[in-house]
């Protein structure tokens, strides 16, 4: 197979950063309560900024395929490549703007590149590693020479009061069960593009993509971040599209909220590191080579017990290793990974010859996905 | 460090490394077995718990017997090891009688549970403990105790608040889990102690790996055969 390498990268993310006390201007006040709720999740993880494609009033000028397209023009802006090579283009996100067409579609026709082939990836976090290992699969295997995989989200807007006003939801006394809160205070808008190339760059660092492994879990657990689902109390889920009553009925039950099981999550973490130890046992990671671990999850939210398992077995990276942007630029889900790999490219700390880990879980319904990058330097 | 000893050290993480996903590999699959699954979607009737504390009986009354033989097919060489398995199993030898009170605590006859034989998942389970221990200085067995011992430390104690809440059962009705629950951490640090004893070479760690990973498919075979005699 023909080596593959990451030759630029870029990001796109709407409006000034948004600090915690600006927050609830934009994705809006629901109680008391439920901003008690978010300032004790800000606490846990820490975000201090993000952004937001939603304006105070509630109106946007965004899509999330015009964020993703915006992200493009920004990467052909600053490549080496002509956009008439470019045969290739891979979008993830959660949730498209639209339940039909793809995602990939809408991103084609903002992003100005000439016709081409596309893949929308559609899945949470890890759509971002679908969408890698697409694009990085394409071109390795001679089918283009050059292909983009983005990533973007525009969660916002289904944070805003009026999206659960009106539904079962909204608990008398204004607040929302912790599963619905949870990502209101967690999950912002943004998009971030890579080039992926048959050759590296010949101006600056590249990043050759040496592996990339993701592997879904859903034989074991049950769907446990959601949209779309009627929720039972036992757990069950039922698709909006067959709730008794329809689609009005559906969403008066809550269907159209993003939920998170924040227990369900927590029991993922020994799978996630599991596959981290799949992975040393293969020889494909070797905890003491990786000069750079981009994980899209911070170190501090591992418990005492997984760093505990980690060092026991060998598998823990130093925290000073750990290359991070959460903090700053928030969690853009499907967009987080090419935006840790855009700020890292920029930030002037990368060499020759370093080696760069990638992390991806997905709470989804259990995925964990792994990438290997080595750096090279460039060609003239 | 010297060289051997970072040689050790490396051994005993790569096999600390295959124990952990032998255990994620166990403790997620878990969800696939019916009774538990019915435990975490909150539908637990009386009658599954019953039933778990007849099945898990047959096999925890067998439990220091194995570990028994085995501390006596461990030779001079091994004598801390030995040891530790002494205290282990004299520490367990009696829990079966906690799973006999709680089947009574919650209705059950106690000649009915000491009665059942063995489901053809314990029948497999207590064959291979019994045969891996017959063998000449069974060190593999640390991989038994591990997924054994995990169960106490990792799952005993959500199991047991899981089961009191949906089945209104009290203290008496639970002992034998909430006892696991809040006892195994201790059990866990020494084996650690253990395994840096026990793992001199790459092939011992293995064969703790496959023990682990033996004991950990049987188990969950006990379980998916509930009441299958």
């Amino acid at each position: 197979m023909q080596p593959v390498y990451v030759t630029a990268a870029a990001q796109f993310l709407p409006g000034p950063p948004v600090g915690n006390d600006a927050m609830a201007d934009h994705i809006g006040r629901l109680s008391p309560e439920a901003e008690r709720f978010g300032r004790l999740t800000l606490r846990q993880n820490r975000i201090r900024t993000r952004h937001y494609a939603i304006r105070p009033d509630g109106s946007s000028d965004w899509t999330v395929a015009r964020l993703a397209g915006e992200a493009v023009r920004g990467l052909i802006a600053g490549a080496e490549v002509d956009r008439e090579r470019i045969g290739f283009l891979a979008t993830a996100t959660t949730q498209n703007d639209l339940m039909v067409p793809g995602l990939a579609s809408g991103v084609h026709a903002e992003s100005g590149l000439p016709p081409i082939e596309l893949a929308s990836l559609q899945s949470v976090c890890a759509s971002s590693m679908m969408a890698l290992k697409a694009a990085a699969l394409q071109v390795a295997a001679g089918e283009h020479r050059a292909a983009i995989a983005v990533g973007a989200e525009f969660s916002s807007r289904y944070f805003r009061p009026d999206h659960y006003h009106g539904t079962s939801t909204v608990q008398p006394d204004g607040t929302l069960p912790g599963d619905a809160e949870f990502l209101r205070w967690t999950l912002s808008d943004g998009a971030a593009a890579l080039m992926i190339e048959d050759r590296p760059a010949a101006h600056g660092l590249s990043l050759r993509i040496d592996w990339i492994s993701l592997r879904s879990f859903a034989d074991r657990f049950a769907p446990c971040m959601t949209g779309g689902a009627v929720r039972g109390r036992d757990g069950s889920v039922t698709p909006w599209s067959l709730y008794p009553g329809g689609a009005a009925a559906a969403a008066e039950a809550g269907a159209f909220q993003l939920r998170q099981d924040v227990d369900a999550l927590y029991r993922m973490l020994p799978v996630w590191m599991g596959e981290f130890m799949r992975l040393v046992d293969e020889g494909r990671i070797d905890p003491q080579e990786v000069d750079w671990f981009l994980c899209h999850f911070s170190a501090h939210s591992l418990r005492e017990e997984m760093v505990r398992l980690a060092t026991r077995a060998g598998c823990m990276i130093p925290e000073e290793r750990w290359f991070t942007n959460l903090y700053d630029k928030g969690n853009v889900g499907a967009a987080a990974l090419s935006l840790m790999i855009d700020d890292l490219m920029r930030s002037g700390r990368l060499e020759p010859g370093q080696r760069i880990l990638c992390a991806v879980p997905e709470s989804g319904q259990c995925i964990m996905a792994y990438a290997g990058l080595t750096v090279v330097g460039d060609t003239q | 460090m010297t060289a051997i000893t970072m040689e050790r050290n490396t051994l005993t993480e790569a096999t600390q490394r295959g124990l952990a996903r032998a255990w994620i590999e166990f403790e997620s699959a878990l969800v696939q077995v019916p009774l538990i699954s019915r435990m975490l979607g909150h539908r637990l009737r009386l009658e599954d718990y019953q039933r778990l504390l007849v099945n898990l009986r047959q096999q925890v009354v067998e439990g220091s017997r194995w570990i028994s033989r085995a501390a006596s097919n461990l030779g001079p060489e091994h004598e801390e090891l030995r040891s530790l398995f002494v205290r282990h199993a004299v520490a367990e030898h009696r829990d079966y009688r906690l799973l006999e009170d709680n089947y009574v605590a919650t209705g059950g006859a106690i000649e009915d549970i000491r009665s059942a034989p063995k489901n053809i998942g314990s029948e497999a389970l207590s064959a291979f403990m019994y045969q891996a221990a017959s063998r000449e200085d069974p060190i593999a067995l640390l991989g038994a105790m591990f997924i054994i011992e995990g169960l106490g430390e990792r799952l005993a104690a959500p199991w047991s608040a899981a089961i009191r809440e949906q089945l209104g059962l009290g203290d008496e009705a639970v002992s034998f889990l909430a006892y696991h629950g809040a006892n195994d951490g201790d059990h866990l640090d020494m084996f650690d102690h253990a395994l840096a004893l026990a793992v001199t070479d790459a092939r011992t760690g293995d064969e703790i790996v496959r023990h682990a990973r033996i004991v950990a498919r049987l188990y969950r075979l006990q379980l998916e055969e509930i009441d299958n005699v």
